[in-house]
């Protein structure tokens, strides 16, 4: 008995220790800040170096710190001046675009001026920086004319030019001069820009980094120097409101959701899986924003080899697809359905009339227009899968134009880890190509071995892949099918092959005129959806949720409220304010 | 110490030669912890064989690719699905169902691969001596000091996403240097005895004296430490399809534990979360009430192999 | 042997098996499929771009050469940088490692004490109900199933009751006033690590308790105890100051067995908890292809699960003076 005595007292020692250790803590937690908005993200911003940043964290925090010269606005989804003060102004004489820029001041105190841009632009060029140099190949020279304007030479007249190229961050001469010269006398010049290390980015953005602790925390304070302070543009006033920016790293998705619902934080800058949204629509302080994305999921064939080589077979596999199924169910509704290779979000340069590949149909329908389809082009089957009596059976497998059964194939996905509903795709749609006597297996692997085997190796069937941040302007459809990008790592993953498209692709990229080139540019779609090198599955919706009790005041644009427009118009909520 | 070890070893293997196995099942259903652990057991071998059924019953019963026509999202219990559905509209009393058999599947058959290539190596260490024993015993020595999950994880991501049958044999190939150890000392005990000289003498080769004279005599031991590996290997399946590296043919209860975190549902539906979870807890515990009912009427100083995995 | 010469031989051994780690590892990740470049899905970057990258990272060279390259900078004290960071890969480790350190050692000896404690009461009330009820809750605890239980622990004490924080290792609004002293910093990581703690020492005293349990009821039955009892010393003598030291050295032993397998928690822990550790930086570092991370991490946990066995059989002679090397 004495024993027990002991041990309870042994125990009742140590948490007398640890509720007096608490106590002290909270008395002293209890006096947190307010003011301070506090945003959940997914992973450490691993790099705060520009150039190197290609991780989305990373670019999330430096989009706060680097501005661009010209922005989207949230409604219309037109380029704005940002920098810029003005639209370009274009000269088809020289073939150049002048710059005006604003009164804008880095957040040291001195000027942005036009010798900076040069520099960025210079910066580029030289370390053939890969991110951007695609886009300013064809820009022969730029220079500065005086502190506040920028001249560009155009070597031909590019369509992109205005909504791709000029959507560089600039950079401070100041902050970056040193370092390219260090750069430049090494060896591998390219490799020391990006290793070089970034304490403390220069911007101009409307916030400054102040303090950054590995592994936990971001800490912003407001710019003092931001040029929008207290300026209206199109429409809107802008900030920022709030002195303080905190970042959170949360690694768990479910922790964040319950950090969210506690208050430790007020946004989750991160993309919310469906099954979030009942649980937090019934917390009355959280509000959720269903945004668009500019996003395109798709899957894709091997048009280098057979039987993926004829388009009846792609056609038969594209009538087989249900969307909706995938849409509703695995998706949750939280995505639509996507007829064209380019979003139907993007109006302008959606074409909404192109074929549908059996929408509407039922499982069986579906089934017996694809059997129809291939067995007019020559296919066979021992036991077809539609009977005499035009019954839908369990087919045998498919036998192809030469007579010989198809080989086992496989639909390669990325990890349930990284994308449940891609894998889950794969699953289902194998199912479903099993119902004509597909030999077809789908198996998800990692990210980086999928796109090993896919673009670099071009050793696959079918695959199902997807572009999470497409940029609004089409000029993509030129990458992924040109003929000239089908080679290793190229763009062109499914090897198409088309002159007509290629031709119209040229044309697009050449055209100045967006009228004239939305008519290409359409065409070009409906080329690629008759020849489907690439089938349209789904679009994603953007499902992000705030919690309201502190902060309001959230701007929702395609892409989710987490842009620069929101960071400078988010306002204390009444009431919680000290001030 | 080693030599009183070697002794206990003789004795046990001396009992289970002489057909007390069937004592010893006895022996354990009277323990109140192997009685435990076998009545857990044999109910998971019920739902194992159970998961054949609902299949047949409707095509919508099918763990993987069968969804209820009628639901889209995530339904709590109710009559046609015993534990409601995921967020496909899949059953998920079929799910757990399968998730047993997958259990068996990957723990049976890596706790066997692994004995295979313990004994095995064992053995031929005990065996042959010398040279080939020190590598052996120090290539097992580093594998054993080795983080299992972290290093079938690092593969597993590596090289794209591994089959099942990969994992097992991934699993089995990190997992025999313990029952390699025990039959190695057994080997050195069995390498002295007269009866191996005799088939030396009479000119035997090397690998028939082990397959045919010594193999029979150390694989009841092989086999009482079967008991042991299967739980490490189910929690490596189970973990491995938790943070998405499984094999997503399979329906696993790892795999189940990853739909519900992935999709977010892990605080909204407890009938999701709960059974799973409790399953691979009770299955790798009814493994671990039978090991440890064994060790008592065995021997004790197995344990300090046997429980660390 | 005496200790001297065994020291010198276990460091030889650790080693050796560290470059042929190094080496397994190296050619593992060499011959693995995908590269950083191809995660670098912008689709404006064309193939002449990627290939510039490649070789700029300096991927493009022979096997020998980029093995040679990386032995000889590894005896320079670099092992490179990471594709992600930027950074030399051993700043970033010389920052995650001792975190993982903390959280790895200090849950490792509270679950090694607590598994002691317990085990000793266990066995020294045989038969009653404590020790039926203590095996069963050992066993239980021990197959808990590791990342399931932690989640369901945020759940509960994170969220439900709001006691402790949901993850983390120190709390940001505290920390970036100025005004916090050290105290506060050193309660606020003790707070934060409480949970995951909390985790690691359910799951894993359960296996320490039961060796002691049976390790202690082996030493009563030992002569020795049978005298003592005899001399007429106490009950809780003998327990304390006669048994239990000599029944703890199996668990002793177990521990260094063990320690792989708490490896693997701790990097599960990491996970969930968003602990800002070694074994996290591992794995997100395999997902993301930064080959020059990931076999660094791997190499130093490696590194450190080496260590600790060697303290673990030191500490192991010292405990038992009979034992010599």
């Amino acid at each position: 008995m004495a024993y027990k005595t002991r041990y309870f007292n042994q125990a009742s020692a140590f948490l007398i220790i640890f509720l007096f250790l608490f106590s002290c803590f909270f008395s002293c937690s209890s006096k947190l800040d307010r003011d301070i908005l506090k945003i959940g993200i997914s992973e450490e911003p691993e790099t705060l170096n520009i150039w190197l940043a290609s991780d989305t964290n990373s670019r999330k925090i430096l989009s706060l710190v680097y501005q661009n010269l010209y922005i989207r606005d949230p409604e219309t989804l037109k380029l704005i001046p940002w920098l810029a003060k003005a639209d370009p102004l274009y000269d088809p004489e020289d073939l150049s675009y002048t710059v005006k820029l604003r009164n804008v001041k880095w957040s040291d105190g001195s000027d942005l001026t036009a010798d900076d841009v040069v520099f960025t632009v210079n910066l580029i060029k030289q370390f053939k920086v890969p991110q951007y140099i695609s886009k300013w190949r064809f820009v022969k020279k730029i220079e500065a004319v005086d502190k506040r304007t920028v001249k560009f030479y155009l070597s031909k007249p590019k369509a992109i030019f205005l909504t791709r190229s000029l959507g560089i961050p600039i950079v401070s001469k100041k902050e970056w001069s040193l370092v390219v010269k260090k750069a430049l006398s090494k060896k591998k010049s390219y490799k020391a820009l990006i290793n070089h290390k970034i304490e403390n980015p220069l911007g101009c953005g409307p916030f400054v980094l102040k303090e950054r602790r590995c592994g936990a925390y971001i800490f912003f304070e407001k710019n003092r120097f931001f040029f929008g302070k207290g300026k209206t543009i199109k429409g809107r006033k802008l900030g920022p409101y709030i002195d303080k920016l905190l970042f959170k790293v949360y690694r768990s998705a479910d922790v964040a959701i319950l950090a969210l619902k506690k208050g430790s934080i007020d946004y989750y800058w991160a993309c919310i899986q469906p099954g979030h949204v009942d649980g937090l629509s019934r917390d009355q302080n959280i509000k959720v924003f269903v945004s668009k994305k500019s996003a395109f999921y798709y899957m894709g064939f091997n048009l280098r080899k057979t039987p993926f080589s004829d388009p009846y077979l792609r056609r038969a596999i594209a009538v087989l697809i249900d969307k909706k199924f995938i849409v509703s169910r695995i998706l949750q509704g939280f995505a639509t359905e996507m007829s064209s290779v380019v979003p139907k979000g993007n109006e302008f340069w959606h074409n909404p009339d192109l074929p549908m590949y059996g929408a509407g149909l039922t499982r069986d329908e579906r089934i017996q227009r694809a059997y129809k389809l291939l067995a007019l082009r020559g296919y066979s089957w021992e036991i077809p899968p539609v009977n005499d009596k035009k019954e839908v059976v369990s087919p045998s497998t498919i036998r192809l134009l030469d007579g010989k059964p198809m080989e086992e194939f496989t639909i390669l996905t990325p990890p349930a880890g990284y994308d449940p509903h891609r894998a889950a795709c794969g699953t289902i749609i194998q199912e479903w190509l099993k119902d004509l006597g597909l030999p077809v297996t789908s198996r998800p692997m990692s990210f980086g071995a999928l796109l090993d085997k896919v673009k670099a190796r071009h050793d696959f069937d079918t695959f199902i892949l997807g572009y999470g941040m497409l940029s609004l302007d089409p000029d993509y459809l030129r990458s992924f099918f040109y003929s000239k990008n089908n080679r290793t790592r190229g763009w062109n993953m499914s090897g198409y092959n088309n002159k007509e498209f290629d031709k119209l692709a040229d044309a697009s990229l050449a055209e100045m005129n967006n009228d004239k080139r939305r008519q290409l540019i359409w065409e070009m779609q409906s080329v690629l959806l008759n020849d489907i090198p690439y089938f349209p599955l789904y679009n994603p919706t953007l499902i992000e949720a705030v919690n309201n009790k502190n902060f309001t005041g959230w701007v929702k644009m395609v892409g989710g409220i987490g842009n620069i427009w929101s960071l400078c118009s988010v306002k204390p909520a009444q009431g919680t304010s000290k001030k | 110490m080693t030599k009183k070890n070697n002794n206990y070893l003789k004795d046990i293997m001396e009992r289970l030669k002489s057909g007390m196995f069937f004592q010893y099942l006895v022996f354990l259903w009277k323990n109140p912890i192997g009685k435990c652990g076998v009545v857990l057991l044999i109910l998971f071998g019920v739902m194992a064989v159970a998961s054949f059924v609902p299949p047949l019953i409707d095509p919508m019963y099918h763990p993987m690719t069968g969804v209820d026509p009628d639901i889209s999202n995530v339904t709590p219990p109710g009559f046609n699905h015993w534990l409601g559905t995921d967020y496909m509209g899949r059953d998920l009393f079929s799910q757990l169902l399968t998730g047993s058999r997958v259990a068996f599947l990957v723990g049976v058959s890596a706790a066997f691969m692994s004995m295979v290539f313990g004994t095995i190596i064992g053995m031929t260490a005990g065996y042959s001596g010398k040279i080939l024993d020190t590598v052996l015993m120090r290539t097992a020595d580093m594998i054993m000091i080795m983080p299992t999950l972290l290093v079938v994880l690092l593969l597993s991501s590596l090289f794209g996403q591994l089959s099942i049958w990969t994992i097992v044999l991934l699993i089995a190939l990190f997992r025999w240097p313990g029952v390699a150890r025990v039959i190695r000392s057994q080997t050195l005990a069995l390498k002295e005895r007269p009866f191996i000289d005799a088939a030396r003498i009479s000119g035997a080769s090397s690998v028939r004296i082990l397959f045919k004279h010594i193999a029979p005599n150390v694989l009841p031991m092989a086999l009482l430490f079967m008991t042991f590996r299967v739980t490490s290997a189910i929690i490596i399946e189970a973990v491995l399809a938790f943070l998405g590296f499984g094999d997503p043919g399979t329906v696993s209860w790892g795999m189940m534990l990853q739909w519900v975190w992935k999709t977010g549902n892990m605080f909204q539906a407890p009938y999701w979360l709960f059974p799973p979870g409790i399953c691979i807890s009770l299955i790798t515990l009814s493994f671990y009430m039978i090991g440890r009912a064994m060790e008592d009427m065995l021997d004790p100083r197995l344990r300090k192999e046997g429980i660390q995995d | 042997m005496d200790i001297k010469s065994f020291f010198i031989k276990r460091s030889v051994e650790i080693i050796v098996i560290f470059f042929i780690m190094m080496t397994i590892l190296f050619l593992l990740f060499h011959f693995a499929p995908g590269d950083p470049v191809s995660m670098m899905v912008d689709p404006s970057m064309t193939s002449e771009d990627a290939q510039y990258m490649i070789s700029q990272l300096g991927l493009d060279k022979p096997l020998l050469t980029q093995y040679l390259v990386y032995l000889k900078n590894f005896f320079q004290g670099n092992l490179g940088n990471s594709f992600y960071y930027g950074e030399p890969v051993i700043g970033i480790i010389g920052n995650r490692l001792p975190n993982t350190i903390l959280l790895f050692t200090t849950s490792i000896i509270i679950s090694a004490f607590a598994g002691v404690f317990l085990g000793k009461i266990a066995a020294w009330h045989k038969g009653e109900k404590i020790d039926t009820f203590g095996t069963i809750a050992a066993l239980v605890c021990h197959t808990l199933f590791l990342p399931w239980t932690a989640l369901i622990i945020i759940w509960v004490f994170g969220y439900k009751t709001g006691l402790f924080p949901l993850g983390g290792m120190l709390t940001p609004e505290l920390w970036i006033n100025p005004e916090t002293n050290f105290l506060i910093k050193g309660i606020d990581i003790i707070y934060h690590m409480t949970l995951p703690l909390f985790t690691l020492c359910i799951i894993h005293f359960g296996s320490y308790m039961l060796i002691m349990r049976s390790s202690m009821l082996d030493v009563m039955g030992e002569d020795y105890i049978l005298t003592a009892k005899a001399k007429g010393v106490s009950d809780k003598c003998i327990c304390n100051h006669h048994i239990a030291p000599n029944a703890s050295l199996p668990v002793v032993t177990s521990i260094g067995l063990s320690l792989a397998f708490s490896v693997n928690g701790g990097a599960l822990t990491e996970i969930i908890f968003s602990w800002p550790g070694l074994g996290r930086e591992l794995i997100f570092a395999v997902t993301n292809n930064d080959y020059p991370l990931a076999l660094a991490s791997f190499l130093f946990i490696a590194i450190v699960v080496l260590i600790a066995n060697f303290i673990v059989d030191i500490l192991y002679t010292y405990l038992d003076p009979r034992i010599k090397y």
